[in-house]
């Protein structure tokens, strides 16, 4: 319960080797492409895409479109998003433990995870299809 | 040890000082990019259904509501990649021989370049 | 409270032989411009109440051991000035996110495991005799870990980590700290050693990078910035353990 209270992890054998290195991998390298690229989505898909008069709509569109459908832009596109929704889950994971749930520290890894993995595979299905 | 007292848990902890209070904004952007991000792949879903579906659902993505949500979705991310690249002085500090990086400095180079260039070369594509 | 020359501490007394609850006990003192919060304790102690139990030792910001909670915020007394309160009340705890032994005195036993736990000391494959003379390190090398060399161990960032108040695990910010410094010593070779114990589920990724370890630290020690170095050393040395197993390298 607290620093000067519980047995500590110091004794004891050699203690395991976590999972938690995997995550926070995941976490770290899908922070640096959400920083880099997120806020940049937001402004095309929110902003650029919908506004403005028809004919430049038309314009932004094909553009936009011409761009999802390279192959190159496909897979940086899916690494991208992957990356952030491990990055996101990972956080929103630490969060709930940090306000009060930190007993269910494994248990919330199934929900956390298996929602990034598995929008992750719906990105990947959706790109196929482009 | 008998004897010692022990402090109640404060579950309401993050309330207790102004930098618990930025450390949950930062972390509760995580919560809003996650949406956006399902938005986004909605977004590329449309896209693979055709120019009709495409359209149809830029025009949704027109209305007020949606706007509002993608105002929500850009203050988080910006303040996403604001505190992480401000972090980056702390995690991954250079060295130059004895002397370190300045933070603003190492900000630049390996933050705030980076992410408007980035930025730029996404936004230039789509308008250009 | 008007400026009379006087100043009220508010003092946590937890006496645990007759208290089975802390309380808290009010007690004037003269206000002196130069006094800092631990001169006002002292007072007390030598001239109202020699129950009051506190620790204290070098009055100079050296030696870590009269850190507390002055008004709510993790201070070392010695150094938080009462002209900066007056003429409001001072507050004074214990620090926060440790047991309490007795008025101002916390148990530092589970704090001195984390610190045992992460092998804070110089590990060799081989020992040089010392003819050969002392293991040499140039200024650069030295640059590398300096910083995260200057804990006192006041514990204000265990006080200040909401982590620490929540997981028993976690070894805290000083502690990893330390083990970072000497990770990244470079005449250490015990940086495996130490990551067997870091590396376990949360003793270090229980951190979330809130940042007031920083913080609050009197002696710039930036806890926070070595603990995402640590783990970015640590996601490497994982991710190696798949390539060569360990007891192969190294």
């Amino acid at each position: 319960m607290s620093a000067g209270g519980g047995s500590g992890p110091g004794g004891g054998g050699p203690a395991r080797r976590s999972g938690e290195a995997f995550w926070w991998a995941l976490f770290s390298g899908g922070g640096v492409m959400a920083a880099l690229f997120v806020p940049a989505f937001v402004v095309v898909t929110g902003f650029l895409l919908p506004a403005g008069d028809a004919a430049v709509v038309a314009e932004r569109a094909a553009a936009f479109a011409q761009a999802v459908g390279w192959w190159p832009v496909k897979v940086a596109l899916l690494g991208v998003i992957t990356l952030s929704l491990f990055h996101c889950m990972h956080r929103i994971r630490h969060l709930l433990m940090d306000v009060g749930l930190r007993r269910y520290a494994g248990a919330l890894k199934l929900p956390c995870y298996g929602a990034a993995l598995a929008a992750s595979l719906w990105a990947a299905w959706v790109l196929w299809g482009i | 040890m008998s004897g010692q007292y022990h402090r109640p848990h404060r579950w309401a902890w993050w309330t207790e000082r102004p930098g618990y209070m930025r450390f949950m904004v930062r972390e509760l952007t995580s919560v809003f990019m996650a949406g956006y991000l399902v938005v986004f792949v909605m977004t590329l879903a449309s896209v693979g259904g055709g120019e009709a579906a495409f359209a149809e659902w830029i025009a949704a993505l027109g209305t007020p509501a949606w706007m509002a949500a993608h105002v929500v979705a850009l203050i988080a991310a910006v303040w996403h990649a604001v505190t992480f690249f401000g972090a980056v002085p702390q995690a991954m500090p250079v060295f130059l021989g004895e002397r370190r990086l300045p933070g603003p400095v190492a900000q630049i180079v390996m933050g705030y370049g980076p992410w408007l260039t980035v930025s730029a070369v996404i936004v230039w594509w789509v308008v250009r | 409270m008007a400026n009379n020359g006087k100043i009220t501490l508010e003092i946590f007394r937890y006496h645990p032989e007759t208290d089975s609850e802390p309380r808290y006990q009010s007690y004037e003192v003269p206000y002196n411009e130069d006094w800092v919060v631990l001169d006002a304790i002292n007072w007390i102690k030598d001239h109202i109440d020699g129950t009051v139990t506190h620790r204290w030792s070098c009055r100079m910001g050296v030696c870590g051991s009269c850190g507390m909670m002055v008004n709510g915020e993790p201070k070392l007394t010695c150094a938080a000035f009462l002209k900066d309160y007056h003429p409001r009340a001072v507050k004074v705890e214990p620090l926060v996110n440790f047991p309490v032994e007795r008025d101002l005195v916390v148990a530092m036993d589970g704090f001195m495991d984390k610190l045992d736990a992460v092998k804070p000391y110089i590990i060799r494959d081989d020992v040089n005799d010392t003819s050969e003379g002392e293991y040499r390190q140039s200024p650069a090398e030295l640059a590398r870990y300096k910083q995260f060399s200057m804990c006192i161990n006041c514990m204000l960032c265990y006080a200040a980590c909401p982590v620490v108040g929540h997981e028993e695990e976690f070894l805290g910010p000083a502690a990893l700290a330390l083990g970072h410094r000497y990770n990244k010593d470079s005449r250490d070779e015990g940086q495996s050693e130490r990551m067997e114990v870091m590396l376990s589920d949360e003793a270090m990724w229980g951190c979330t990078f809130v940042g007031e370890c920083s913080v609050v630290c009197p002696k710039h020690v930036d806890p926070a910035g070595a603990i995402q170095q640590a783990k970015a050393m640590g996601a490497q040395e994982y991710f190696k353990g798949f390539v060569m197993p360990r007891g192969a390298g190294e």
